[in-house]
């Protein structure tokens, strides 16, 4: 046959002849134009061949001036392929709706554990999830990514310090860590106070220990300001040392500001798109034209589709671009001075992120280079130099 | 009288203008591959088939074919393709 895969795709059958005069018979078919192939003799009253089921007729039509028995032996191709499955159908409908089913039952959340957290903290904590549609049953596409989840939980409870969000499997995990109480204090052991760095008296407070410092007085670093040692030569006894003592300290910063900068501001303007992704092929489905913004940022959430424990590929992307607007300033030299001197001071409260009084400000050298304004500057600041070391007894 | 006067034209045309004998002689083109296929065009209709005896109706006579394990593997109105171990072919004149 030259196309043999033809005959598949109309469905062809095996017939067995039995009975006399066989070779006429065949003449009779190959006058009507019908094709037959591998034609075998099985015994002496039986031949099989093969032949496409659109000229069965002609077989009918032709036994009826024969004496012969036609079987049919073997039935292949497309045809009886599709009869076979249309039997099957009950079968494959259950098969389909079964992955349907898992599909939906391997997207939705069936478990939400929170651990570290208070028990009040936790129903509290268990009902603001509900209220973002976070529950059991809930499907994971309708629900905000862990980051997203992390971060409207910790901006709803004070009381929590961190709390991280794991989504595993159909279980959302939340790992709550609550901020510490005030605690009472310990009585803490044997101490000197020493200084932390160097620096000059101003003032001290002591509740406990020996002063062996005056005011005004220079102090090196690790230098003893009180002493846990009390008592007379003979009676001695060691305490912690407790107190604050107030020095002058000095630092010195550099800073740089440009005196024209240029940021991004949000005109908002936005578009919103929203693709299907099979792979690494993104089908658009809403918001297919282009946007027309110069300058855009884009911000984008997927929603992945599991199975069981895979993750199809196929996927859901939200993706929402914001207009941005470049914005220049211009600053003169003044007010690119004191946006230095403002810059050098939060640096410096954030530095040492302790009660500190700025005693004075001195510009030690401001110079003017290629568009920046670069200034030293050398701060006076008042702070608590007192830090605890341990007494070691030695007996 | 009249049929053995066209085969005589017949002949003395394809003899003059050089014409294939198989077309206008309404002669049967037979090709061999090897001693295992056997492909005939122009058949008049099938006689015997058998697993060792073959034999087909040619248009001046038949053709007779022996061997073992025949299969017909293709057969049309004009052509016919035999497969087997061929191992005498006759013709048959009548």
């Amino acid at each position: 046959m030259k196309n043999r895969w033809l005959k598949n795709v109309f469905g062809y059958v095996t017939v067995q002849l039995i009975g006399d005069g066989i070779e006429r018979f065949v003449n009779r078919l190959i006058k009507d134009q019908v094709p037959l192939w591998n034609m075998k003799r099985e015994d002496e009253h039986s031949i099989t061949f093969q032949m496409s089921i659109q000229h069965i007729p002609f077989l009918k039509k032709a036994v009826r001036h024969h004496r012969l028995k036609i079987r049919f032996i073997e039935k292949k191709g497309l045809p009886f392929l599709y009869q076979k499955a249309k039997s099957y159908s009950g079968f494959f409908l259950s098969i389909f709706l079964a992955i349907l089913l898992i599909l939906l039952l391997s997207n939705m959340i069936w478990k939400i554990e929170i651990r570290g957290a208070s028990p009040e903290l936790q129903y509290k904590i268990l009902k603001q999830l509900q209220g973002m549609g976070i529950r059991k049953g809930q499907l994971l596409l309708f629900v905000d990514d862990p980051q997203t989840i992390q971060r409207k939980i910790t901006e709803l409870n004070d009381e929590i310090t961190w709390i991280g969000v794991k989504l595993k499997g159909t279980t959302y995990y939340f790992q709550v860590v609550e901020k510490e109480r005030p605690e009472e204090r310990e009585l803490a052991s044997p101490q000197h106070l020493i200084a932390k760095k160097e620096a000059v008296i101003v003032d001290y407070f002591i509740e406990k220990g020996q002063p062996v410092i005056k005011r005004n007085e220079y102090v090196k670093r690790g230098q003893i300001l009180v002493s846990g040692v009390i008592g007379t030569e003979e009676n001695k006894q060691s305490i912690a040392a407790e107190g604050k003592v107030w020095g002058k300290t000095w630092y010195k910063a550099d800073v740089s500001v440009k005196l024209q900068s240029e940021w991004k501001v949000f005109t908002g303007e936005r578009k919103t798109k929203k693709y299907l992704e099979f792979f690494h092929f993104k089908l658009p489905i809403w918001g297919v034209q282009p946007s027309h913004f110069d300058q855009s940022e884009i911000e984008q959430t997927k929603a992945t589709i599991k199975f069981l424990k895979w993750t199809l590929p196929i996927s859901f992307i939200s993706e929402t671009i914001y207009e941005v607007e470049t914005v220049t300033k211009t600053y003169s030299y003044e007010e690119a001075k004191r946006l230095a001197l403002q810059k050098a001071r939060a640096d410096l409260y954030h530095q040492l992120d302790e009660e500190i009084t700025i005693e004075s400000e001195k510009t030690l050298h401001e110079m003017k280079d290629n568009g920046t304004l670069k200034i030293s500057i050398l701060f006076e600041v008042i702070e608590n130099i007192a830090k605890a070391q341990a007494i070691i007894q030695q007996n | 009288m009249g049929k053995k006067w066209m085969q005589t034209l017949k002949k003395w045309m394809t003899k003059r203008m050089d014409l294939p004998e198989d077309v206008l002689m309404d002669f049967p083109r037979i090709t061999m591959v090897g001693p295992i296929h056997l492909y005939i065009e122009n058949h008049k209709g099938l006689l015997t088939f058998t697993d060792e005896e073959f034999r087909v109706l040619l248009n001046q006579g038949q053709l007779l074919v022996k061997g073992k394990g025949f299969v017909i593997k293709t057969i049309l109105p004009e052509e016919l393709l035999l497969e087997g171990r061929i191992e005498q072919i006759f013709f048959i004149r009548d």
